[in-house]
């Protein structure tokens, strides 16, 4: 039975990159900072192989700006959450599939596609998930610059106002 | 009145045959839906049978607000059915949106996509008004005139 | 969509219409003769846009929302939720307050499970055990209208605690419920475990070993059937659940009978909690004040809703609206189980092993595209079921055999 600070020591030895940005938060909650695609990968990979992470329950997909998020939420058999987050640039969204290593992301990973504009590489083949058909493209509702107030469901148009929709709350 | 008139209204009216249709409900509606066919309330004893498919039944009860992947779906079930045909939205979500309405992938309620007859509030709703509102609908069934259109108002 | 026919392989698009799962899905499933060899499974006409609608209303209003992800577990995620802004808010709840929590929701995995044995029963085609179990759930609903206000939607929860208090009445007709449903629930077990018609249609059905129960990421009844002791109310215990002790079931059938007794083994358990809950409740308040803007930060809550864990991810930004809620529901980590559990099975299980996971299709929030008009037949849900009951009558299964004596509770 690891403790959660004996993971953190084992991931920074492992990975001199993870040094400040790793961290405790409570009993049985791990989180990183925001890692690039190939650290993300590597840091993945081990906590898989080595650590006994053998249970990835989600992928939290997130705005971050310039930046999309995605926080991988994986765990052990003592309960251990260790959220390991990824980023990607909005302007080339591209990421990798850890499907064949956790085959439960599969419909998790997909929905990233469809709601953040992600570019998953590696996915199984499948229907879009979750929007309805005739979802017009190029919209991704969870986009924090997206607003449901100018969203046409008749005709299934999006109509900003000029100069974009912006960071505007309260709506309803 | 013509006799073949009178006898399907006094059948509707007897025994009406109803279909469940989800149309993105929590699910808190439906199960007091299904509840209402179990011991306790019963509506069996009132003649009311549950169909599995539209070109049997009487009478749509239909619960959630509308989604936009349901909406197609709803309007084809409704197409199906045979005249005469019934509508009850069960639930503040299938009345008007309820605290779904605005939500990007939410229609509205029931009566944004078919005519409804009965509008039955509540969150969830009480078998005991499932109940209620299917004896008044059944009241008001052959008490129209000829040629009343019931859903004028809507025009 | 081309299909190719090779041998006797034919094509079925069921749903999203279906009488008997009470919620729209589609499945496409692929036959050859009698066997599965392939399902396509779309779940997710409910998907709504909650998530979107969290960040643009406050947390009270967020508490509303989130309840109504499910009707039948939306004690778990209100709590969740609770919990998770009162980390972020580092505010602890009184303790009277975390065993209200505690009793709602093992009334609500008691409510859960029992309406879980009728829908099964019913896609066996027992339907007077459907009838049977449905009247017992009303008197855990009838407890919860007392407790709470309302038999769905309970509304009991708020942030720092919970709004209503229990008096010593309440208690007294929730001991006497435990007592009464003990004896049916006993009887149920009874009737899985030696009824040799219901374990002719359950056992080896639906099966997931316990290699691709951890594979799949299965959690729940589903997990537990495979012999995975994975129970967030034991691995992580939350509200008053430290101090209350919780017996974790586990069974090493791996199918659906496994299930079938794991649920009704955990409503002993949850009947005892109650129990312990109503011995030991403790005096106090029930809420402390909470604030209305919550500090920046992000939180994972999890908790154990009848169909598995829960997950609830929140991140806050200092005001009074969420800046992301995450809502990860129990029946979404299980689908790609079910998957896999088709296939290999015969047509006639497929009612039953789908709806052996419990499946709650708004927890879900998915969508499918399904391209019908490629000329197969197409079965409904009814028919699909019907098939099914003939099928096994035809080997001998009949459970209108099984006789159900007259039970006297009060």
């Amino acid at each position: 039975m690891q403790t959660e600070n004996e993971i953190v020591e084992k991931l920074c030895g492992e990975f001199g990159f993870l040094q400040d940005k790793i961290y405790v938060q409570r009993q049985k909650r791990i989180f990183t900072g925001f890692l690039a695609k190939e650290e993300f990968e590597q840091v993945l990979h081990y906590a898989h192989d080595e650590l006994g992470f053998y249970r990835a329950s989600h992928v939290v997909g997130t705005d971050e700006g310039g930046d999309l998020g995605f926080i991988y939420l994986l765990s052990n058999e003592d309960g251990i959450i260790l959220a390991l987050k990824e980023k990607a640039p909005k302007s080339d969204p591209v990421i990798n599939s850890m499907t064949d290593i956790y085959p439960s992301l599969e419909l998790h990973e997909r929905e990233l596609v469809d709601l953040f504009g992600a570019v998953v590489e590696g996915l199984p083949e499948g229907p879009s998930y979750p929007l309805p058909d005739g979802w017009p493209k190029g919209n991704y509702p969870m986009r924090k610059d997206w607003d449901p107030k100018y969203f046409d469901r008749n005709t299934m148009t999006y109509n900003p106002p000029a100069g974009g929709a912006g960071k505007e709350g309260g709506s309803k | 009145m013509g006799l073949l008139q009178r006898a399907i209204e006094w059948g509707t009216r007897k025994s009406p045959w109803i279909i469940h249709f989800n149309a993105g409900a929590c699910n808190g509606c439906d199960i007091e839906t299904i509840d209402a066919l179990t011991p306790r309330f019963d509506l069996e004893r009132i003649g009311v049978l549950q169909e599995g498919s539209p070109r049997h039944a009487d009478i749509l009860v239909c619960t959630g607000a509308v989604t936009l992947q349901t909406r197609d779906r709803l309007k084809q079930i409704y197409d199906q059915m045979p005249e005469p045909k019934y509508v009850i939205a069960v639930g503040t979500c299938a009345c008007t949106g309820g605290i779904f309405d605005g939500c990007y992938c939410v229609m509205g309620g029931i009566d944004t996509v078919i005519p409804v007859d009965v509008y039955i509030p509540g969150c969830a709703v009480h078998p005991e008004a499932i109940i209620s509102a299917v004896q008044k609908l059944l009241d008001t069934i052959g008490q129209r005139k000829k040629g009343e259109d019931r859903h004028a108002d809507r025009k | 969509m081309s299909k190719k026919f090779r041998r006797n392989r034919i094509e079925l698009p069921i749903g999203p219409q279906h009488p008997s799962l009470k919620e729209p899905a589609s499945f496409r499933i692929t036959l050859e003769g009698e066997k599965v060899v392939n399902a396509v499974i779309g779940v997710g006409y409910n998907h709504r846009g909650l998530e979107k609608a969290c960040e643009s209303r406050n947390y009270i209003q967020d508490l509303y929302l989130i309840e109504r992800v499910c009707g039948i577990c939306s004690h778990t995620h209100s709590t969740a939720f609770c919990q998770g802004i009162e980390e972020l808010a580092g505010i602890t709840i009184p303790r009277r307050a975390a065993y209200i929590r505690v009793m709602v929701a093992e009334l609500e995995r008691l409510h859960s499970h029992l309406l879980w044995l009728g829908v099964a029963a019913h896609e066996i085609g027992f339907d007077t055990m459907f009838m049977y179990t449905w009247r017992d759930r009303e008197k855990v609903l009838d407890i919860l209208a007392e407790v709470c206000g309302n038999r769905v939607n309970y509304g009991i929860n708020t942030i720092g605690g919970v709004r209503r208090d229990v008096d010593e009445a309440m208690l007294q007709n929730m001991s006497k419920m435990a007592d009464a449903l003990e004896s049916q629930v006993k009887y149920y077990l009874d009737l899985a475990l030696t009824e040799t018609t219901l374990s002719a249609r359950l056992a080896g059905v639906g099966k997931l070993s316990y290699e691709d129960a951890l594979r799949f990421g299965v959690v729940g009844p589903v997990a537990r059937s495979a012999g995975i002791a994975y129970d967030i109310r034991v691995t992580e215990p939350y509200a008053a659940y430290g101090d209350i002790p919780v017996d974790l079931v586990t069974d090493t059938r791996e199918d659906v009978l496994g299930r079938t007794v794991v649920r009704i083994k955990e409503m002993l358990v949850s009947l005892n909690i109650i129990r312990f809950c109503i011995k030991n409740l403790p005096d106090g308040d029930i809420a402390v004040k909470a604030p209305l803007r919550i500090p920046a930060g992000e939180v994972i809550s999890r908790t154990e809703a009848p169909r598995g864990e829960n997950i609830h991810y929140i991140r806050s930004n200092g005001t009074d609206k969420p800046d992301r809620v995450r809502v990860r529901a129990p029946s979404e980590a299980n689908w790609r189980g079910v998957k896999h559990m088709l296939e290999g099975g015969y047509l006639a299980d497929v009612p039953i092993t789908i709806a052996a996971i419990d499946p709650c299709y708004s927890c879900t929030d998915r969508a499918i595209v399904i391209d019908s008009g490629s000329g197969t037949e197409v079965k409904d849900w009814q028919s699909l079921r019907q098939y099914s009951i003939s099928w096994y009558k035809k080997q001998g299964i009949d459970v209108s055999a099984v006789k159900i004596p007259e039970r006297k509770y009060y």
